[in-house]
Formats: structure tokens, C-alpha cells, sequence
């Protein structure tokens, strides 16, 4: 695919580019992923925004074990090995790193970085229920962002800056979303791996490139022959979906099962809402990020994503879900265990539950489970 | 007549007459918790090893964990309204909710399960393993109180509740569990929400918004709490659920105060928290008027003792603080004074000790202050720096924090307190992993060896630094 390799070079000189702008005072903002954090209030600021999203590397968990129990999110632990090592250079470039507060896990990696490195962070909370109270905290907390931004970068986030930026990220949710429903069609023009590349370089790359790249994508995808694929097809869903974390899609596409649809708390950016263009752009995010966005897991109750995911596995016409969750991730645990009879009941399909700690050994136990999986929901 | 439970009742601190009254009660609720006379054996030599039964007091606290347990088991049967709160964060509205109506029971299911099937029969493995089957299995990290409140509505010991009060700013775990369970039974669940985000070094300081909305969350439970239980929460009731738990924090306060005045351990720390989970464990009207009264004669006794010099670990024993002790194993914290440290006091008493001292009223902007300036509801640094602070009050020579595996916002502590604690009095800290509900797999046995080892450690320290 033409536009793949336009992201790959792109993101390949990312750094560079990114030191490049750096040396010529602009901020570079980084931020742990959630979709909780509105990437308009960055961009207006005339900072750069840079989802730290990198996982998948036991190696980081491990060294994470020199800071914290091991009892923690495995991604959660791997982005606290990546931020005291400086293995991820992104971690090295930020000005500052902004950690929406979702829950105990990103909470903990918020803390231990904190503690042990110099990197400059703000916390802000996510609250895990939706009311008025909660959407009014989550509001005031965007708003303190907002001014420390300003803070920060010297740049007054105007309304007309505000809007144009998310006029620029409302049409990167908008091709993202194009893109993806592409794939109710059978069979699918794109395939997950390809679609979560697009996906998780949306989280990195210069916002302008990135739709100019999704534009590009789009229009080959329009023109692209239909080639006959046949093999179930598969709705992903869990906790995190990292930068490097590709061992169930390879295992799935590899068995013969098409992931048609991916649902993520971490790791995929969402993009079936959009930011309204009201008269207070403040409450307008809000509303976007908080009150429309189909919470995690980590929500009470969690009945609002799990309705999304029958809709999502009828949408999609899918055969069967796969649930991929990250080793102490308690929140996603324990919706594994009544989500299968909801699921049977509501949709008629199965679901199959993995989950991971990034250790290489798990691939061998998790290829048999997979491809079993795959062959019995085979039509 | 006599029955083959009398002897434990007795050791527990039940009169005769109280026994003879409350037979049927008694017996109709040991058969659904499956406790038969092959168990009076076991549970009357586990409280003889593990409880200091020379104080009356003692056996007093262990008869109000029994009765609540009876309450509890026979609650809907006796026609009451059963309000659960979750813990550890929001026994401040259940006070007030308790106080509402008599018809209303309101406790934390799975701590009185701690204290009375595993503190007093040593039997709380098949709740835990039915707990375990029922969506929260074992080998996840998952948390152990909420296998007992799961595996103890599994096995139908403990009914299912009219309510479930849930809090969701410090545990991600127990509101969980209570979707978990509403989705097997239905019943309605109020949430009260919160945010963590503190700043490292914020404490003690904390937004203003931050507590108008938590306040807003546990003001928003006791209207929902109002509208589902049909009661009216009266400014009367607000008033004397407040008055209530002052009562109780008073006396906890009192008894805190004289561990701290004196060198010479007078009380094991496995029975300080039997008196102190009262104030966190139910707010019957049973706790809350009986329970001062039980910790108000607990101290008396106490004091003579001091007196008389008596203590029940070696002078001049290493004084070390725990985080925490052990809900429904005494063993553990036994074996740790059995390895020579003197414990006077956990991190969290000396925290609960200091609240509701000017509380007149339940209000949810006041609770939630409250909540904030404790420290571990503020954020790691506010629980770091507290504990710090308890353990150069208290002058101890060591800590061990005792970090529960399966809880996050303390696990995620497990360097950094130590780090931080270490750097800041230069007290040493031993991070010891357990889990303080469950003991199957970090049993006293298993932990021995870092505990004698610490203690030697402070031992020779000790003797180094008075040489």
C-alpha cells in the first residue's frame, strides 16, 4: 500500500523532525494513551503532541521490576522500564507528559516516573462514572490543561486556533472512521494489521501529514479490485492494543481469521465521535472526550461499552470475539468472565479470552488457542 | 440447655442468658454459614492461640464481630433493609443511612467475614474458593475481599443486598465486583465517583474542585441511597450517624494514644484491630453504641497493665509499624511479635485515629475533606508521607510495609514508600508482598524468614546505636 509506505517513511524521520522543531522552540507534549486527552488543546497551543503508545517489549517490563511490584498493568509497567531507561526515545524529547488519569495503573506509572526521572508531568483525572458532577471535573480538568499548556508553550489557545484544530483532528477521526467501516464490506478491502498501523501512526505523526496520508489511503482504497478472502471474521477487543504488540493480529491473520473491527481502551485511537463546534469549544471537547466516548472498562458501570461491542460484532457481521487483555488489568478480568453469556445471548457468538505479559513464550500457548478458536467458529 | 457452640459463645464473650435468648437466631445462622460442632474444636484452640483472652474486652470484640455475623446471615429473614458499603471508603454515608431507620442494616459483608470466619473459626477458605469460581479466580491478581463477597453471595451465606454503596476514586477492584455481582443478582448499585490525580508533593494540599466533587459523589449517595431504600435521610439522622462514629474515633483515638505512651507493648496488635476494623467493618447501631463502650473497657485494661508493667512482647523489644494487619488471619501478626518486634500500632490506625474529630455533621463535602487531608485518598505521596510521619511519631525502629499483592493503589507503593520513607527518617523499611485477607499462599510460615530477619536486623541496630 502506497500510503503504508509514506507513514513508514514519515514516521522513520519523526524524531529528527521532531529535534528539528524542538531546536526551533516549539514543545513537544506527550501524553499516555486513553483517548482522554484532547490532542486540539496541544495542537493549538502550537505544541506537538506524541502519544507515548510504544509496548510489546518484555525486556521494559522487566526492568520496571527495579521500580514497582510486579502486580501492576503489563503495558503500564513497560511504559515505566521505557520512561527511567530512556529506551523510547520519545520519552527523551518531551517538554512535558501529560497523563490523564484513568485509572490505579496509569496512575501508577504517573507516580514512578515522578519519583524516579526528571520528566515534568501533569496528572489530570478522568472520573469513571457519567454525571454532571463528572463531566464538570473532567471539564476543569482540561481547562487547568489548557492553561498550563499556555503556561508553557507561551501561546494563548484563542477559540479560532481551538477550532481549527479540531477541524484538523475532527477530519483525521472522520478518514479513520471512513476507512474503518470500509470493513462491514466481505470481504474486507484493508486488513487489521494494516488499519492498527494507520491507527497507532495517528498517535505519533504530524497531524497535517497523517490526513494527507489517510486522504491517500481512502482513495486507494476506493480504486482497490475486491480479492476474495475467505476466513472468519473476528471483532478484537481488550485494554491495550500497543505500538509493537502484534502477536494476536499476526496470530489471527496467520491462522486464517480476519480481524474486521478493533475495540481498544489503549492503543486505538477512537474516532466515531466528533468534536462539535459549539459556541464554548472547552465544553465541546468535553462532550467529545468524555460524555460521547464509549467508555473503558474501567467505567462503572461498564454496560455502555459492552452494548457497543454487540452492536459492533452485528455491524461488522462477525463470527466471534476475541478478548486480549493485559496480565493484571483487574477492571478487564473481571468483564471477561460475564461478557461471554452476554455475548452468547444477546449476539448468539463465542469469544475467546487471551492475555498477555509480553513474554515471547506466550506465543506458542497462544497460537494453539487462536488457531483452535478460528477453526471452530469457521463457517 | 447447653448446645455444643456454648463453650466458643462463652470464650467470645456472650453471657448465658444471651446465648439462651438468641439460640434460634444463633443456630438458624450457624447452619447457613455451614459452622457444626466438628468446627467448636478448631475455632475455640484458633481464638485460645491467637487472641488474648485474659481481657474481658477481647472477648467482647470477638462477640460483636459474632453478633454482627448473625445480623448479617439473618438480616433479610428479619425483614430488614441490607445496605452493603464497600471498602475501605465509604462507611461515611452508611452512618448516616444507618441512622435513618431502624429497618435498615448496613455493613461491609466481606470484613465481617474477615473477622468472624476467619479470625474466630479459621474457615474462610471455601468462601475464598467459592469466590474464586464465581468470576474472580485465582492467579490474576485479583482482590481477596471481593472473592469473600463474591464466594460468600455464591454460597448464599450472606443474602443478597437491597443496595450496594460502592466507591470508585482508590479501588478499581470493588466497584468491579459489585457490577459483577449486580450483573448475577441484580440488585442496584450506587457509585461514588473520585479522581486520584494528585501531584507528586501536592499533599496536603489538594484542589478545591477536587473536593467539591467527591463531596457532590457522596452527597449524590445518600439522595440515591433515599430514593431506592424509600427512607428519608433526615438532618437528625446526619447529625447522629456523625455523633456515632465520633464515639467510636474517640475511643479508637484513646486507645492509640496509650499504645503510643508506653514502651512496654501491653497489647498484641492482633487485638487493637479488632477494635479498630469496628469503625470500617458495620455501622449497626450495635457497633456504634456497644463498640465505644467495648474499646472504653479495653483501655481500662489496658492501663493497668501498664501499671503493672506487663506486655506481651519482650522489653525492649525493636518497635516496628506495619501498614496494615492481617483482617482474617491473628497468626500472621502473631508470628511477627513472635520474631521479637514490638508492634504498636498499624500506618492505617494511626490515620483512622486522627479522623472525625470535628465532624459534627455527614455532609458529603466534609467527608470528602476528610477523606483528602487522611492522606492515602489524597494520592501516593499523601499515604507515603503519612506514613512516614506515623512512623516518627511513634518512634519506631523499623516498618514493614506489608503490601497487599492483589490491591493496586497500595501495591503500586511498593518501592516508593520504601524509597521514600528510608530517604526521608532514615528508618529502614522491609517491603514485604502478602496479602492481608487471604493467607493461603503467604501464610506466617512463608513469611517467617524476612520477618526474623528484619527483626534481627533491627535488633542489632538497636543495640548498636545504645552501645
Amino acid at each position: 500500500m502506497k500510503a503504508r509506505d509514506m507513514l513508514s517513511a514519515h514516521l522513520k524521520n519523526r524524531l529528527t523532525n521532531l529535534s528539528q522543531a524542538k531546536k526551533e522552540g516549539r514543545k513537544i507534549i506527550g501524553y499516555t494513551p486513553g483517548g482522554y486527552l484532547p490532542e486540539e488543546l496541544v495542537l493549538a497551543s502550537g505544541a506537538i503532541p506524541i502519544c507515548l503508545i510504544r509496548g510489546g517489549d518484555h525486556s521494559m517490563v522487566e526492568l520496571a521490576g527495579a521500580y514497582i511490584c510486579r502486580w501492576i498493568d503489563t503495558f503500564c509497567r513497560a511504559q515505566i522500564g521505557y520512561g527511567v531507561s530512556g529506551e523510547d526515545p520519545y520519552y527523551n524529547i518531551i517538554d512535558l507528559l501529560i497523563v490523564p488519569v484513568t485509572d490505579n495503573h496509569i496512575r501508577a506509572v504517573s507516580d514512578v516516573l515522578q519519583y524516579n526521572t526528571n520528566i515534568d508531568i501533569f496528572p489530570f483525572g478522568v472520573p469513571h462514572t457519567k454525571d454532571n458532577f463528572t463531566l464538570k471535573y473532567y471539564l476543569h480538568g482540561i481547562n487547568r490543561l489548557k492553561n498550563r499548556l499556555e503556561e508553557l508553550t507561551g501561546v494563548e489557545i484563542t477559540d479560532s486556533r481551538l477550532r481549527d484544530a479540531i477541524k484538523l483532528c475532527n477530519r483525521e477521526r472522520e478518514l479513520l472512521r471512513e476507512i474503518s467501516l470500509i470493513r462491514k464490506s466481505q470481504p474486507s478491502l484493508i486488513s487489521s494489521k494494516d488499519f492498527v498501523a494507520l491507527n497507532h501512526g495517528s498517535l505519533i505523526a504530524d497531524k497535517k501529514v497523517m490526513v494527507e496520508i489517510l486522504e491517500s489511503t481512502l482513495k486507494d482504497l476506493k480504486k482497490q479490485a475486491v480479492v476474495s478472502v475467505d476466513g472468519p471474521r473476528v471483532l478484537l477487543t481488550g485494554s491495550t492494543l500497543a505500538l509493537g504488540d502484534d502477536k494476536v493480529i499476526d496470530i489471527t491473520e496467520d491462522s486464517g481469521g480476519l480481524i474486521v473491527i478493533e475495540e481498544f481502551a489503549e492503543g486505538i485511537r477512537p474516532y466515531w465521535e466528533m468534536v462539535k463546534l459549539n459556541s464554548n469549544l472547552m465544553e465541546a471537547l468535553a462532550d467529545c472526550y468524555f460524555t460521547r466516548r464509549i467508555p473503558p472498562a474501567w467505567f462503572r458501570p461498564g454496560k455502555e461499552r459492552l452494548d457497543f461491542l454487540i452492536k459492533l460484532s452485528k455491524d461488522f457481521n462477525v463470527s466471534g470475539v476475541i478478548w486480549y487483555q493485559l496480565m493484571y488489568r483487574e477492571s478487564y478480568k473481571t468483564e471477561s468472565y460475564y461478557f461471554p453469556d452476554i455475548l452468547k445471548s444477546e449476539a448468539g457468538l463465542p469469544m475467546l479470552t487471551v492475555e498477555s505479559d509480553y513474554d515471547a513464550g506466550e506465543v506458542g500457548p497462544l497460537r494453539t488457542r487462536i488457531e483452535t478458536f478460528i477453526e471452530t467458529i469457521r463457517r | 440447655m447447653a448446645n455444643y457452640y456454648d463453650e466458643l459463645l462463652r470464650l467470645c464473650g456472650f453471657e448465658d442468658e444471651e446465648i439462651n435468648k438468641e439460640r434460634f437466631r444463633i443456630e438458624k445462622a450457624f447452619q447457613r454459614l455451614e459452622i457444626g460442632s466438628q468446627d467448636m474444636n478448631l475455632a475455640e484452640s484458633w481464638i485460645r492461640q491467637n487472641h488474648d483472652l485474659e481481657l474481658r474486652a477481647v472477648r467482647k470484640l470477638l462477640g460483636i464481630w459474632l453478633k454482627e455475623l448473625i445480623d448479617l446471615v439473618l438480616a433479610k429473614d428479619e425483614g430488614k433493609k441490607l445496605v452493603y458499603y464497600g471498602f475501605p471508603t465509604i462507611a461515611g454515608p452508611a452512618a448516616a443511612i444507618a441512622s435513618a431507620s431502624k429497618d435498615v442494616y448496613c455493613v461491609c459483608p466481606d470484613v465481617v467475614l474477615c473477622y468472624t470466619m476467619g479470625q474466630i473459626f479459621n474457615k474462610l477458605t471455601p468462601i475464598l474458593e467459592a469466590g474464586e469460581e464465581n468470576g474472580l479466580p485465582p492467579g490474576h491478581g485479583l482482590c481477596s475481599l471481593q472473592q469473600i463477597r463474591v464466594g460468600g453471595m455464591a454460597k448464599g451465606i450472606i443474602p443478597v443486598p437491597d443496595l450496594v454503596l460502592t466507591s470508585s476514586y482508590y479501588c478499581d477492584m470493588g466497584s468491579k465486583a459489585d457490577e459483577l455481582l449486580h450483573q448475577k443478582y441484580g440488585h442496584p448499585a450506587v457509585y461514588a465517583d473520585g479522581s486520584m490525580d494528585s501531584k507528586w508533593g501536592e499533599f496536603p494540599n489538594y484542589l478545591l474542585q477536587r473536593a467539591n466533587f467527591l463531596g457532590e459523589e457522596l452527597e449524590k449517595t445518600l439522595s440515591k441511597a433515599s430514593e431506592i431504600l424509600g427512607i428519608e435521610i433526615t438532618t437528625e439522622a446526619r447529625h447522629e450517624g456523625a455523633s456515632r462514629s465520633k464515639k467510636l474515633f474517640g475511643a479508637l483515638r484513646d486507645l492509640v494514644e496509650l499504645m503510643k505512651g508506653t514502651d512496654t507493648q501491653p497489647l498484641s496488635i492482633v487485638e487493637l484491630e479488632i477494635a479498630r476494623r469496628l469503625t470500617s467493618g458495620s455501622v449497626s447501631k450495635r457497633v456504634m453504641g456497644d463498640g465505644p463502650n467495648i474499646i472504653a473497657l479495653l483501655n481500662r485494661e489496658i492501663k493497668e497493665r501498664i501499671k503493672k508493667g506487663v506486655g506481651v512482647v519482650e522489653n525492649g523489644a525493636p518497635k516496628a509499624m506495619i501498614l496494615m494487619a492481617h483482617f482474617s488471619d491473628p497468626s500472621i501478626m502473631r508470628m511477627m511479635e513472635n520474631s521479637g518486634l514490638s508492634i504498636p500500632v498499624t500506618v492505617h490506625t494511626t490515620l483512622a485515629s486522627r479522623i472525625m474529630k470535628t465532624t459534627p455533621f455527614i455532609a458529603g463535602e466534609k467527608l470528602a475533606e476528610e477523606q483528602l487531608e487522611r492522606g492515602p485518598f489524597h494520592g501516593s505521596y499523601g499515604e507515603i508521607k503519612r506514613a512516614a510521619e506515623a512512623a516518627q511519631e511513634f518512634n519506631v525502629d523499623g516498618v514493614i510495609f506489608n503490601y497487599l499483592f492483589n490491591c493496586r493503589p497500595i501495591a503500586m507503593l511498593s518501592h516508593l514508600l520504601k524509597q521514600f520513607v528510608e530517604k526521608q527518617t532514615g528508618i529502614p523499611v522491609l517491603s514485604l508482598e502478602m496479602d492481608v485477607y487471604d493467607s493461603r499462599a503467604y501464610s506466617a510460615a512463608a513469611l517467617r524468614t524476612r520477618v526474623e530477619t528484619f527483626a534481627d536486623m533491627l535488633r542489632a541496630r538497636k543495640a548498636s546505636s545504645g552501645a
